[in-house]
């Protein structure tokens, strides 16, 4: 039964591929996609019905596992080499080369191959990232079949691409299920590089010279990770003669030498998820089209970055480099938020805001206390549904509007009233209570509040942070009043995913005591919270989630009902300062004539501008890795 | 049980009448520091039930829901108050009324409107960190986070966090937004621009906005209490005393721009906050 689990959750997404690629009739497409999201979702429940188990799955073919993986990364490592070749970049070939010769060396030569462990391992943090990868993951999938046919449309193609951009984004789904559910670090390896070759595909998807440019950036860092990710293994194979993931985390105590593996790895993790200065690959995934900006940002992929801090906390608890992980992670959540405050381009505040939450899960990894690493695991949960959903409605929004731009959605809600409600729903699930992404960062602030400078970080984050989601939640609703507004129509397969992601990051904060005491509680060392009628307690404080859900969901209500009653009101235009005309929207100027009213939202280029601030960051960035880095030496 | 019954009435009922007859006192004083006669102590109250009488005319349908949902959510943090409860989960609560009090106020299209609306993400923007700071003062002298840990103790927490109490005297001056922080919305009418964000809510709908800010004063000024928690006498010599520098302050101070509000109180409030929480970090 497990062995057929897994087989489904890690192989089925690369056969689905397969079939994507080959069988190029859109409808077969179509229905092999949606096939393969309800057999992950069912399949990902089902494997959690077993947990938790470790596990080795008999030989494929009679051939040991170990050969298909070794193939596997050759083969892999190959394509991407030839990538290298194919857009000369000298870097990325260096890095590759380098990654090909350390692997097969290190397989062939150093690792005893008849020692046997568990292949796969998994408790309930591998589960929860299965969950979110196989659930989350389709419905973007799902999304982007209707999506990419506009697409490409608009594009006027004359051989439609879709067949390989449906490959790759299904695959990165069984990569990212193989990762967590790995337990030897040289699996791990090989489907980390497997959604590195996968982003790089999807980037490049539109063969604009941007998005070649940027496909090739993503490369080449992710190749830097990929290359730490190597020497990392070499060098934990050294010191402790194991692979075995568990094995490795218990080493880390020991501390001194144990420790640089762990920190290679962290780094690996922390390219991946585009800490900073390392943000530029993941700003750059924005050409793409935005099913593939969802996947890497919600559900998976950066994911993958802050899931290998996480598994390998307890591993660094109370080093060095614990302490330099949560400064790292706090300052890039401080930097990004700030930067995304100065964008008026609503994908690159996605971006920037993902970017930001990573940084937070790294710093409660960091932080390595109970309290801290509950508010990592539930941020992964909260997050991945809010941002995947709010990337979904701006690639809808953008298709109709024809523009990714904030300025431009002013007052969309007379244009597209339903994704723009939901979308404002999406973004207040992202910041206020009692939704579950400020449930988590409510932990994490308690769970930092020991660590001074990381304190005033994600306290002066937080705050950036709630400014740029309001700004746009109201810039959405500016509209004249009056008029009646008629709903927008939308494809089944459009609203589908977009309910179901709505309702999932509702839901989900309504569950959050149950997602706590069932599925976070007994992976931790020590329970963080005693939860009772749905109050969060611990001596620190407490977070009263079910009577304030109650108290302000009758509000919420009573507020709905107002202002329907208020719709029977006179309705009266803004005010101009008594000069308006009988339009409404302009007033009465010069010469007597009409000047059309118009108000922009400050966007503090001045002081939090993109341009002026990334040097630095980057700098400090840098500095702050080689700290990490270095200290762990 | 009871006990916990009474507490929610006081901060349901009682904190708004006291709230109102702060801003009553307020005016008188600022009439007195102006040389004017000034309105009766009970005006706040009046003007709000004129208000409540006035006709529903309604610019944008959003301002209707936001206001409501205003009032709930700082009504919220005042009860979580009264209940001692989390500092961060009432300062979270309280940020949703705010919040959405700036959506309605983008959600018309009169700029008046939305350059007030901007200015108050910026005012909002100014004082949360700090106030996040100033609890993080608080959970270092005592050990957590919630307020019946902090009226246990029996040392007020003036004399470890003095600092940290300027630092919380500046959230308040922008949070009642008194001059030189008056910028998002006025009282006095020789501002650039007076009523800001509050421009296009009207009729019953301002009452409850008003209504709402009461809530938040004594919300504010609760937090200030607690930094002289032990006696009775403190709490009202200090409270008092903030409030008559705030007046003061309003009267003699002229409105300032909103770069200088965000980079004079970041650095005053971060570089006070970083000295206090050292020394407290340092023992």
């Amino acid at each position: 039964m497990l062995n057929t689990l897994l087989f489904i959750l890690i192989l089925g997404p690369f056969i689905a591929a397969a079939l994507c690629y080959f069988v190029r009739i859109s409808h077969i497409r179509s229905f092999i996609v949606l096939a393969m999201g309800c057999l992950l979702a069912v399949t990902s429940i089902l494997l959690f019905t077993k947990a938790p188990f470790s596990h080795t799955p008999p030989p494929l073919l009679n051939i040991p596992i170990h050969w298909w993986i070794i193939w596997g990364d050759d083969g892999l490592l190959l394509t991407m080499l030839y990538y290298g070749f194919k857009h000369r970049h000298l870097f990325t070939k260096i890095l590759i080369i380098f990654q090909i010769v350390a692997l097969d060396y290190f397989e062939l030569f150093m690792v005893d191959h008849s020692k046997t462990f568990p292949l796969f391992f998994a408790d309930n943090l591998s589960l929860i990232m299965v969950l979110i990868i196989s659930i989350v993951g389709p419905l973007i999938c799902v999304f982007a079949i209707p999506y990419m046919n506009k697409h490409e449309e608009h594009q006027g193609l004359k051989k439609s691409r879709q067949p390989k951009f449906f490959a790759f984004l299904v695959m990165i789904i069984g990569a990212m299920n193989g990762l967590v559910l790995s337990n030897n670090i040289i699996f791990m390896y090989v489907f980390f590089e497997v959604t590195t070759l996968g982003s790089f595909m999807l980037i490049s998807h539109d063969r604009t010279e941007t998005a070649l440019k940027n496909a090739v950036r993503a490369l080449w860092m992710n190749c830097l990770a990929g290359a730490a990710f190597i020497v990392a293994m070499i060098l934990a194979y050294i010191t402790q003669g194991t692979v075995d993931a568990q094995e490795l985390i218990r080493g880390g105590h020991m501390g001194g030498i144990m420790l640089t593996p762990l920190a290679l790895l962290c780094f690996a993790g922390m390219v991946k998820a585009a800490q900073i200065p390392f943000q530029s690959w993941l700003l750059g995934a924005m050409v793409a089209p935005t099913p593939t900006s969802a996947l890497l940002h919600s559900s998976t992929m950066v994911k993958a970055g802050a899931y290998i801090a996480l598994r390998f906390a307890p591993g660094y608890a109370g080093t060095f480099l614990s302490q330099s992980l949560a400064v790292c992670g706090a300052f890039t959540f401080l930097a990004t938020s700030a930067m995304a405050v100065s964008q008026s381009n609503g994908k690159k505040v996605l971006a920037y805001s993902t970017i930001g939450n990573l940084g937070l899960i790294f710093a409660c990894a960091g932080i390595n206390t109970p309290e801290a690493i509950t508010a990592g695991i539930l941020l992964i949960i909260f997050h991945a549904f809010s941002k995947a959903l709010l990337f979904l409605c701006v690639g809808d929004i953008e298709q109709h509007i024809g523009s990714r731009d904030i300025e431009v959605m002013r007052g969309l809600y007379a244009k597209m009233p339903r994704t723009t409600l939901i979308a404002i729903l999406g973004m207040v699930t992202m910041m206020l209570p009692p939704f579950g992404v400020l449930l988590s960062k409510w932990m994490a602030l308690e769970a930092a509040s020991k660590h001074l400078f990381v304190m005033v970080l994600l306290a002066v984050g937080s705050a950036l942070m709630v400014m740029y989601w309001a700004r746009w939640a109201g810039i959405l609703l500016s509209a004249p009043y009056g008029s009646h507004v008629e709903p927008e129509r939308q494809g089944v397969l459009t609203r589908l995913p977009l309910l179901a992601l709505v309702g999932g990051a509702v839901v989900l904060s309504l569950c959050a005591p149950l997602l706590y005491s069932n599925l976070v509680a007994p992976i931790l060392s020590a329970p963080s919270f005693s939860v009772r009628a749905g109050i969060f307690e611990n001596p620190t404080g407490a977070f009263l989630l079910y009577p304030v859900i109650l108290v302000l969901a009758l509000g919420f209500i009573y507020a709905v009902y107002a202002a329907k009653k208020a719709q029977k009101a006179r309705t009266s235009g803004p005010y101009l300062c008594g000069a308006q005309t009988t339009d409404p929207e302009s007033f009465e100027g010069p010469m007597r004539k009409p000047v059309a009213v118009s108000s922009g939202a400050y966007y503090f280029e001045s002081i939090f501008g993109e341009q002026r601030l990334t040097v630095w960051f980057n700098v400090c960035g840098g500095m702050l890795v080689a700290l990490l880095i270095g200290g762990a030496l | 049980m009871i006990r916990g019954v009474i507490l929610v009435i006081i901060g349901a009922v009682a904190a708004p009448l006291l709230g109102g007859l702060i801003a009553g006192v307020d005016r008188r004083l600022t009439a007195w520091l102006q040389s004017r006669y000034g309105p009766p102590i009970w005006q706040p109250f009046f003007d709000v039930i004129k208000l409540f009488g006035k006709e529903r005319l309604v610019v944008n349908g959003w301002q209707v829901f936001c206001a409501h949902v205003y009032i709930t959510a700082t009504m919220l943090s005042v009860v979580l108050f009264f209940l001692q409860s989390d500092l961060l989960l009432i300062l979270f609560v309280q940020a949703f009324g705010a919040i959405f009090l700036v959506i309605g106020a983008f959600s018309t299209t009169s700029p008046y409107s939305q350059v007030g609306a901007n200015r108050e993400l910026i005012q909002i923007l100014t004082y949360e960190p700090l106030i996040v700071l100033v609890f993080v003062g608080i959970y270092l002298v005592t050990g957590s986070f919630k307020i019946s840990e902090i009226l246990a103790q029996t040392k007020p927490l003036l004399v470890s966090l003095p600092l940290l109490y300027i630092v919380l005297c500046y959230a308040l001056t922008i949070k009642l937004r008194k001059s030189p922080f008056d910028f998002s919305t006025s009282h006095h009418a020789h501002q650039e621009l007076v009523k800001g964000f509050l421009t296009e809510y009207s009729g019953r709908y301002l009452a409850l906005v008003e209504i709402g800010h009461w809530y938040e004063v004594v919300l504010i000024l609760g937090l200030c209490s607690l930094f002289w928690a032990t006696s009775w006498i403190g709490v009202l010599v200090l409270v008092g005393v903030t409030y008559l520098c705030e007046i003061l302050i309003d009267n003699i101070m002229a409105r300032m721009t909103w770069q200088w509000m965000l980079g004079y109180v970041w650095t005053m409030g971060l570089a006070m906050s970083f000295v206090n929480l050292i020394w407290l970090h340092g023992r």
